[in-house]
């Protein structure tokens, strides 16, 4: 083939979806960067005059910082319990026979193709002060008045880890599998106990799939709206329940865009960090 | 010692994955106004109420509509990205596919609401169009992942030998190739049928009134109540869940279609 058929074919192939992706992705996502640098207005959406003055007041209002901090102490609690629940799990799957390896893995991976309001749903139903949970502590007479489990941080943080564990487990799984048993044999058979295998040998030969792992749990966990909305009766906001907000009931769009801005540059930072700290991705 | 207690801890963690998904399909035959767990008594009041819900019935077929469309739409796009980055060389190559698998790294959220702006810009007023736009472009990344693991294991040489043996490069494409790869683009197909007809996020913000795709439905309904009638659709939708896994693990084995193990 002549390479100018080669490029003529190649153009067929690529253009489509490239245009599909300057259209629907880029200049959408430009968009969002004008927008955020709009004046807002009560009467119309926004006014086209430039003004960092949305930045200005994200950066410097408390009740944004405050917003900011507490969506990225959620990402790092959700990453954290989902690692502290993923790693046995991960172990038991990677150490398991052929037949228990794929019912183990099924029932691991079912979630993900598992709608996610169904799977927040029933967390609702576990949760309430007239849930599953209460109404079971109660009739075995272990409470009196039920436990503040739902619509708050506790929920929200219970909903996400339940989301995230398999993308977790699935990172880890992978690493596990990948360890030569001849290693634990030596470290075995050299006198260590299984505690020292576990944190000595084990641990950081998987140190690459809990970075990817603890990687996706976080921007999944930083950037979720469904959960956090129903799970956090109201009374927990993040970046992203507030985004909705303000394009939805206070329709403020300029200073929504900005926080879609700066929920875009907290997960550049950590996609960023991530690589620096592990280098061969 | 240690191994017994992470042992039991890994099973611990099976129930905390499974035991939302059992009280829900069990909760749902309760008599009880409320899901109850162990559900009080049998009945199936909450199943035929639904099929009376008019709203949630329609919401069904637009995401059933709006799921087939969506897999059609990436496949198209997708498969011919894929091919054309697998046939031909061109400088750039890795990070254009990075751009491609760049919808999967962004914020669900973020999409949803940079194309709800745009939307309003362009003044789209096609609540089903700017669904399935949305739709496309997030699970065009799945269509990359999958397919182009299925062409990287296909043996080049095939296409050679079909090449130099005289036939075209659209027969070759059409006679060799894509039958070649046939599995893993079953694969994709269903992963972006699953994606879109589960797809709250992006959905929410693109919605109309009467465009209303179902995770749409069933969030805005549960916002203000929280009845078995839910816990009945969940159930459903579960069960289809577990068709479509079945599904998978019969055509080409779990493990290999999550990209698990070798």
């Amino acid at each position: 083939m002549s390479t100018r058929h080669r490029r003529a074919e190649l153009l067929i192939y690529l253009a489509p979806v490239t245009i599909f992706y300057i259209g629907f992705l880029i200049l959408p996502y430009l968009m969002v960067l004008r927008l955020s640098l709009f004046r807002f207005s009560s009467m119309r959406l926004y006014v086209p005059e430039f003004t960092l003055a949305n930045y200005a007041a994200v950066i410097t209002d408390p009740f944004y910082l405050g917003l900011m901090a507490r969506t990225v102490g959620l990402g790092l609690i959700v990453t954290l319990v989902s690692l502290l629940l993923g790693y046995p799990l991960a172990l038991k799957i990677a150490r398991a026979g052929p037949a228990m390896k794929s019912a183990l893995i099924a029932i691991t991976l079912s979630p993900l193709l598992i709608n996610l309001v169904v799977r927040t749903y029933a967390w609702l139903v576990l949760l309430g002060d007239t849930g599953v949970v209460n109404t079971w502590l109660r009739g075995l007479g272990l409470i009196g008045a039920p436990l503040p489990l739902g619509g708050n941080l506790f929920s929200v943080v219970i909903g996400l880890v339940h989301i995230c564990l398999p993308l977790m487990a699935l990172s880890l799984i992978g690493v596990l599998e990948r360890i030569d048993n001849a290693l634990i044999d030596a470290a075995d058979s050299l006198g260590a106990s299984r505690g020292r295998i576990l944190w000595r040998v084990i641990l950081p030969l998987s140190l690459p799939g809990i970075g990817a792992g603890s990687l996706l749990t976080f921007s999944f966990a930083i950037s979720a709206f469904v959960t956090p909305a129903l799970l956090g009766g109201n009374r927990v906001s993040t970046i992203a329940t507030l985004i909705y907000e303000k394009f939805t009931f206070s329709a403020n769009w300029p200073v929504g865009a900005t926080l879609v801005v700066v929920l875009l540059v907290i997960n550049t930072a950590v996609v960023v960090l991530h690589g620096r700290l592990f280098k061969e991705g | 010692m240690l191994d017994r207690a992470l042992n039991l801890l890994g099973w611990l963690v099976v129930l905390f994955i499974l035991g939302p998904l059992i009280v829900i399909i069990g909760g749902s035959f309760t008599t009880t106004p409320y899901v109850a767990f162990p559900p009080a008594g049998f009945t199936l009041r909450w199943y035929v109420q639904l099929m009376h819900r008019g709203d949630f019935l329609h919401s069904f077929v637009i995401s059933v509509v709006l799921a087939v469309a969506c897999s059609a739409g990436a496949m198209v796009l997708g498969v011919a990205a894929v091919i054309g980055l697998h046939r031909h060389g061109f400088t750039g190559k890795r990070f254009f596919r990075a751009f491609l698998m760049s919808p999967l790294v962004l914020p669900t959220i973020v999409t949803g609401v940079a194309l709800l702006q745009f939307y309003y810009l362009i003044d789209l007023d096609a609540p089903m169009t700017g669904l399935l736009i949305g739709h496309v472009l997030i699970t065009i990344p799945y269509v990359v992942r999958t397919v182009g693991a299925g062409l990287v294991q296909l043996d080049p040489a095939i296409e050679e030998a079909a090449e130099s043996l005289g036939a075209g490069a659209l027969r070759t494409l059409l006679k060799v190739t894509l039958p070649a790869i046939a599995p893993s683009i079953m694969a994709a197909v269903i992963f972006v049928f699953i994606t879109s007809f589960d797809q709250a996020t992006v959905s929410i913000f693109l919605a109309g009134p009467d465009v209303m795709p179902l995770p749409v439905r069933i969030y805005n309904y549960i916002d203000f109540a929280v009845d078995p009638m839910v816990a009945a659709v969940s159930t459903l939708l579960i069960l289809f869940a577990f068709g479509i896994i079945a599904l998978l693990q019969k055509l080409l084995g779990l493990n290999k279609a999550m990209g698990v193990g070798a």
